[in-house]
């Protein structure tokens, strides 16, 4: 992900919340600081596919929204 | 001591720190940089004298640590192997440890950054390990042994301060292991029947080796009442059988240690090394309804010879926990007693093996050999 940052294209990650400070230090440690990171709620196993859906609601519209500020 | 003064002008290799023990640690403390048991102060002294044992330039890394990518030096590792209380003798091995650690087939980064619990267990094989004094025999996975305690603990130090598997950093571990403070035995190569595992890994046996494993803490496994080898080893299998364990999910290698007592009997009765390996794969097997149905939902997307065989196969069908013969360890380890233990493992993870070989490419006889002169 972070190769693909630095080729130009647009980038993010999906982290649960426990795992953002960590998503944020391997952007740092790969030489992309600024790497998007699109947090979901916690955990991501053990739910239900309805649970899920709702998950991935929240990440795609974040992504859109990144995706329209990079249309900017 | 010139090489070193130089070497600790640059920015960020040293700190100034009052010389007071306690100071030192109060310091460590509030970095983060220990295991909350006190350290040994890594002054400038002590790092030159574990130095003492290495014969590679102090500056340049012999691996770099995930999930940081740390640059590994012998220098960055010497200043952990003081704090750990390693004798400089032992210094050769830690950094082996390291560099095996740090091979694509161990998946460092998994290891570290992973919810699962395992800490990384050094297995010595070859002289070095009677030179160094590494128990093999009672309690060999238990305190005791100054080598056991602090090459564990250096190499457990080198994963937090280079490597940046800090708690709920780089290390997201649910709950971690006793395993994560120090983790470090030798076989007990004398009460083997078989051979050793460096030498079934190719390595002569007069060589001496490390080899890491993602491991979770030893899970006992008792049985004083069987005759045959084949009743210690369906003990075995019986207990290797568990739906929990991340190896049924993954196809790592798992790792099996008999007790000498135990492995007695079962080579008495005719069976090799490979044929341990036969045995266990064959009967180490989970029926598909110990698995929840969305484990079983789960293990048909992912893999797909679960689908042709286990879909439609009823509950009583049998899931091998180890994907072929060959990704089952087997060692010889510990003192009297009719125990044995089966340790899981990580599973996306392989263990490597590294021989302690000397700058010039020879194995080394002893740890002397990378003494320099």
């Amino acid at each position: 992900m972070a190769e693909l940052r630095r080729r130009g294209l647009i980038t993010a990650v999906v982290c649960s919340g426990p795992f953002v400070k960590l998503g944020r230090t391997q952007a740092r440690v790969f030489g992309v600081p600024d790497l998007p990171l699109i947090e979901i709620q916690h955990p991501l196993g053990g739910i239900s596919l309805e649970q899920v859906r709702g998950r991935a609601d929240v990440a795609a519209a974040r992504f859109l929204e990144l995706l329209r500020e990079h249309v900017k | 001591m010139s090489d070193l003064s130089t070497l600790l002008k640059a920015p960020g290799a040293s700190i100034e720190a009052e010389d007071d023990f306690d100071a030192v640690n109060e310091l460590v403390r509030a970095r983060g940089w220990g295991d909350g048991l006190p350290v040994i102060p890594p002054t400038a002294e002590r790092v030159e004298r574990m130095l003492e044992y290495c014969d590679r330039p102090w500056n340049e890394p012999i691996a770099k640590i995930a999930p940081r990518y740390g640059d590994a030096t012998p220098l960055r590792l010497a200043a952990n192997a003081v704090m750990a209380g390693c004798r400089p003798e032992y210094f050769p091995l830690v950094a082996a440890a390291v560099e095996a650690m740090c091979e694509e087939p161990f998946n460092c980064y998994g290891i570290q950054a992973t919810t699962h619990q395992c800490g990384v267990l050094i297995l010595v094989n070859g002289p070095v390990a009677k030179e160094l004094d590494i128990n093999s025999g009672n309690n060999a996975f238990g305190p005791g042994r100054q080598a056991n305690a602090t090459i564990g603990r250096a190499l457990r130090f080198a994963q937090v301060n280079i490597g940046g598997a800090i708690p709920g950093l780089g290390d997201m571990a649910t709950f971690g292991s006793p395993g994560k403070y120090t983790y470090c035995a030798a076989e007990n190569e004398d009460a083997s029947p078989w051979e050793p595992l460096h030498v079934e890994r190719g390595y002569p046996r007069d060589a001496s080796t490390v080899t890491v494993f993602s491991a979770e803490g030893p899970h006992n496994v008792n049985d004083h009442e069987a005759l045959t080898g084949e009743g210690v080893l369906k003990t075995m299998a019986g207990t290797i059988a568990i739906p929990g364990a991340n190896n049924i999910y993954y196809d790592g290698d798992i790792l099996v240690v008999f007790g000498p007592e135990h492995a007695a009997t079962i080579a008495r009765d005719g069976y090799s090394k490979a044929d341990v390996r036969n045995y266990l794969f064959e009967h180490a097997r989970v029926p598909v309804g110990k698995l929840s149905q969305e484990n079983i939902e789960r293990r048909i997307r992912v893999w797909p010879v679960f689908e042709g065989r286990f879909a439609n196969a009823g509950p009583d069908a049998l899931v091998p926990v180890a994907k072929r013969p060959e990704d089952i360890t087997v060692v010889v380890l510990g003192g009297a007693g009719k125990h044995s233990a089966y340790i899981p493992t990580f599973g996306q993870s392989h263990s490597v093996t590294r021989p302690l070989k000397r700058r010039d490419g020879a194995f080394a006889r002893s740890v002397e050999d990378f003494r320099r002169r």
